[in-house]
C-alpha cells in the first residue's frame, strides 16, 4: 500500500510540474530547459528556510515561490527577443548559471545555511523537515499523500482559472501570432515575464513538496538530465492542454516502476529507462508530434 | 588549446546547422561515441592507426545515418526546428545511453604514462596539446581550402546560402545535406579523439563539448565559417583565465554569463553584418 501511495505522491509532484511547464511551453511555445533549476531553487529555499529559520510549510513556500518568480526573470528576459533554437540555448545558460550556483555557494569552513555556505555545495542538504500546516506534521506517508494531492489540487485549479482568464487566451494568442497580438496593443513581454514567474512559482511549489517528502536534496536535481525528464513529459504526453502534460507525467513515472518488473540488472536500469526516454522523444516526434493527448505542437 | 579543439566542434556543428538549420545535438552521441570506438578498435586490432581511422569512418557513418533516417525524413515532413531539436536530444541520449551500457560509466585515458613537455620561458605544451593544435590547425586548414577553392565546397556554401534557389538550379539538396552531416561526424570524431587523448573520456562529455561548441559559434557568428573559429579561440583563452584567476569551479558560470551577454547584446556574434535578431529565426 505505501508504495501505491508513493507513486501517487510522485504523480501529484511531477503533475505540478508538468503542468507548470506546460504554462510557457504550451501555451506561450517557449521551448524552455530551466525548468529543474526552478525546481531545484523552490526545494533549497524551502530547505534552509524551514531548517534555518524553522517555518511552517506554507509561508516556507511562499517564500521558495517568491525567490523561484523572482529569479525567472534570468529566462523570462532573454524571452522578451529570442525565439526558437537561441531561447533554447538561453534557458540552458540560465540552467547552467542555477546549478553552478547551487554546487558552489559552499565553504568547508562555515556552517551550513551561513551566508559563505548556503547551499552545502555538492553534499547537499539532509533532515529537511516534513510539511507541517497550523501545528499538523505530515509524517506518515498517507497523510503525505493525501497533502500533496491537494496541494496539486490547488496549483491545477490556479492554472485552470488562468487558462480561462482573458490572460490565458492572451498567452495563446501571442504563442500563435506575436505580432499580431502587439497590433492589437497586447503587452506580450509583459505577459512573458508573469507566465514564466508563474510557472516557475509553481515549480518551486512542487520542489518544496519534493525536498518535504524525500528529507533531503543535492545538486543534481537542477541538473540538464531533470529538465530533460520534465520536458520529455510534454513531448510524450501532449501540450497545450491539461490532460496531455498529466497524461505524460503518469507515463513517465509508471515507466520506471513497469521496468522493475523485467528484472533488469540494478547497475543498468537506471540507463534503460533514460534510452526509453530518448527513444521516446524521436518516435513521438515522427509519429505523433503532438503527443498522446496534446492540443498543440511546438513550432 | 581546448580552443583548437572547440572550434574542430564548432565547425563540425556550423557545417550542418548553416546548410540544414538542424540544431544538431547527436553530434554530443558522436563526440561521446568516438574514443570508446577507438578504444575498441585498438584492443580489436593492435593498431593505433586503425583505431582513428576507424573511429572516424564509425562516427561519418552515425552521422550520416542519424541525417537518412531522422533529420531528412523530418525535413521532407515539414517538421519544426523544434521537432528536429528534440529528436536530435533523443538520439543523443539513446546513443549515450547505449555507450554506458556497453561500455560502462567509468572515466578512462586513451593514452597512459607521462607525456613529453616542451617549454617556452613559463609556457609548458605536452604532447598531446600539440596533436591538437597541429590536428585542428590541418584541419581547418584543408576544410577552409575546401570549402573555398572547389567546386563541391562552393555547392555547399550555396547550400547554406539559400537552399530553396540551390535546388531551383537542379542540385540534389540530400545529396549535399548528406555531406555536410559527414563533414561534421569527421570534425566531431577528430575533435573528441584529440581532446580524450589530452584529458580522458567518459561518456557524458559529448552534451558538455557541444554546448561550448554552440556557444563559439554564437560568440563568433551564426553565418560564417570563420565565426566560430574565432569565438571558440577566444572561449578557450576566457575559460582558461577564470581557471587562472577564480576557481575551475566556475569555468561554466562563465561561459554561459558570456553566452547570455552575446544573445542580449551582441546575437548576431563578432563577426558577422549587423542584422535584426528577428532575422536570424
Amino acid at each position: 500500500m505505501d508504495y501505491v501511495l508513493h507513486l501517487l505522491i510522485y504523480i501529484a509532484i511531477y503533475g505540478i510540474v508538468a503542468l507548470s511547464l506546460n504554462l510557457v511551453v504550451g501555451y506561450c511555445g517557449l521551448l524552455t530547459l530551466a525548468h529543474a533549476g526552478y525546481y531545484a531553487i523552490g526545494a533549497y529555499t524551502y530547505a534552509i528556510v524551514s531548517l534555518k529559520l524553522g517555518w511552517e510549510f506554507l509561508p516556507a513556500v511562499a517564500v521558495a515561490a517568491l525567490v523561484a518568480a523572482i529569479l525567472s526573470l534570468l529566462v523570462s528576459l532573454p524571452a522578451w527577443r529570442l525565439r526558437g533554437d537561441f531561447f533554447v540555448l538561453a534557458s540552458l545558460a540560465a540552467q547552467t548559471l542555477i546549478a553552478s550556483v547551487l554546487v558552489n555557494w559552499f565553504s568547508d569552513s562555515a556552517p551550513f545555511g551561513t551566508w559563505s555556505n548556503l547551499t552545502n555545495g555538492p553534499i547537499g542538504i539532509t533532515e529537511i523537515p516534513a510539511p507541517t500546516v497550523f501545528g499538523f506534521k505530515f509524517r506518515t506517508t498517507i497523510s503525505m499523500a493525501v497533502f500533496t494531492s491537494i496541494v496539486a489540487a490547488i496549483c491545477i485549479l490556479v492554472l485552470w482559472r488562468l487558462k480561462h482568464s482573458p490572460w490565458g487566451r492572451l498567452l495563446i494568442s501571442m504563442r500563435d501570432d506575436e505580432l499580431a497580438a502587439r497590433g492589437l496593443g497586447k503587452n506580450t513581454r509583459l505577459a512573458k515575464v508573469q507566465a514564466f514567474a508563474i510557472s516557475s512559482a509553481l515549480v518551486a511549489v512542487a520542489g518544496s513538496l519534493y525536498a518535504a517528502y524525500v528529507h533531503y536534496i543535492d545538486p543534481s536535481s537542477a541538473s540538464l538530465d531533470g529538465s530533460i525528464l520534465m520536458l520529455s513529459m510534454l513531448i510524450v504526453g501532449g501540450l497545450g492542454n491539461f490532460i496531455g502534460p498529466l497524461a505524460g507525467a503518469v507515463v513517465l513515472v509508471a515507466l520506471p516502476e513497469l521496468l522493475r518488473f523485467l528484472a533488469l540488472p540494478d547497475t543498468q536500469a537506471a540507463n534503460i529507462r533514460l534510452l526509453i526516454y530518448g527513444i521516446f522523444l524521436v518516435l513521438f516526434m515522427h509519429l505523433r508530434p503532438q503527443g498522446i493527448a496534446g492540443s498543440y505542437r511546438l513550432k | 588549446m581546448a580552443g583548437a579543439a572547440i572550434a574542430l566542434l564548432a565547425i563540425a556543428f556550423q557545417i550542418v546547422y548553416l546548410p540544414t538549420r538542424v540544431f544538431f545535438l547527436g553530434l554530443a552521441g558522436i563526440y561521446s561515441a568516438a574514443p570508446f570506438v577507438a578504444v575498441a578498435l585498438y584492443t580489436f586490432s593492435g593498431n593505433w592507426v586503425i583505431a582513428v581511422l576507424g573511429a572516424a569512418i564509425v562516427c561519418i557513418a552515425l552521422s550520416v545515418l542519424m541525417e537518412w533516417a531522422n533529420h531528412a525524413v523530418l525535413s521532407r515532413r515539414n517538421a519544426s526546428d523544434a521537432a528536429q531539436l528534440i529528436s536530435s536530444l533523443g538520439i543523443y541520449i539513446v546513443l549515450v545511453q547505449a555507450i554506458v551500457i556497453v561500455w560502462g560509466n567509468d572515466t578512462r585515458t586513451l593514452t597512459s604514462g607521462v607525456q613529453n613537455v616542451t617549454t617556452f620561458g613559463d609556457v609548458f605544451v605536452t604532447s598531446a596539446q600539440w596533436t591538437i593544435a597541429i590536428t585542428a590547425f590541418l584541419l581547418l586548414a584543408i576544410f577552409s581550402i575546401f570549402l573555398m577553392r572547389s567546386d563541391l565546397g562552393l555547392r555547399l556554401r550555396a547550400l547554406a546560402d539559400n537552399p530553396a534557389q540551390f535546388m531551383l538550379l537542379g542540385k540534389s539538396s540530400s545529396a549535399h545535406r548528406l555531406l555536410a552531416f559527414a563533414f561534421g561526424g569527421l570534425f566531431a570524431a577528430a575533435s573528441s579523439l584529440v581532446t580524450a587523448n589530452d584529458i580522458g573520456f567518459d561518456p557524458y562529455i559529448g552534451l558538455h563539448a557541444v554546448l561550448l561548441a554552440v556557444v563559439a559559434v554564437i560568440i563568433g557568428g551564426q553565418s560564417s565559417f570563420s565565426g566560430p573559429v574565432l569565438g571558440a579561440l577566444l572561449l578557450g583563452i576566457i575559460r582558461a583565465q577564470v581557471v587562472w584567476y577564480m576557481s575551475a569551479r566556475w569555468q561554466e558560470a562563465a561561459t554561459f554569463l558570456l553566452l547570455a551577454v552575446f544573445l542580449l547584446f551582441k546575437p548576431q556574434g563578432l563577426l558577422s553584418s549587423k542584422t535584426r535578431l528577428e532575422a536570424l529565426q
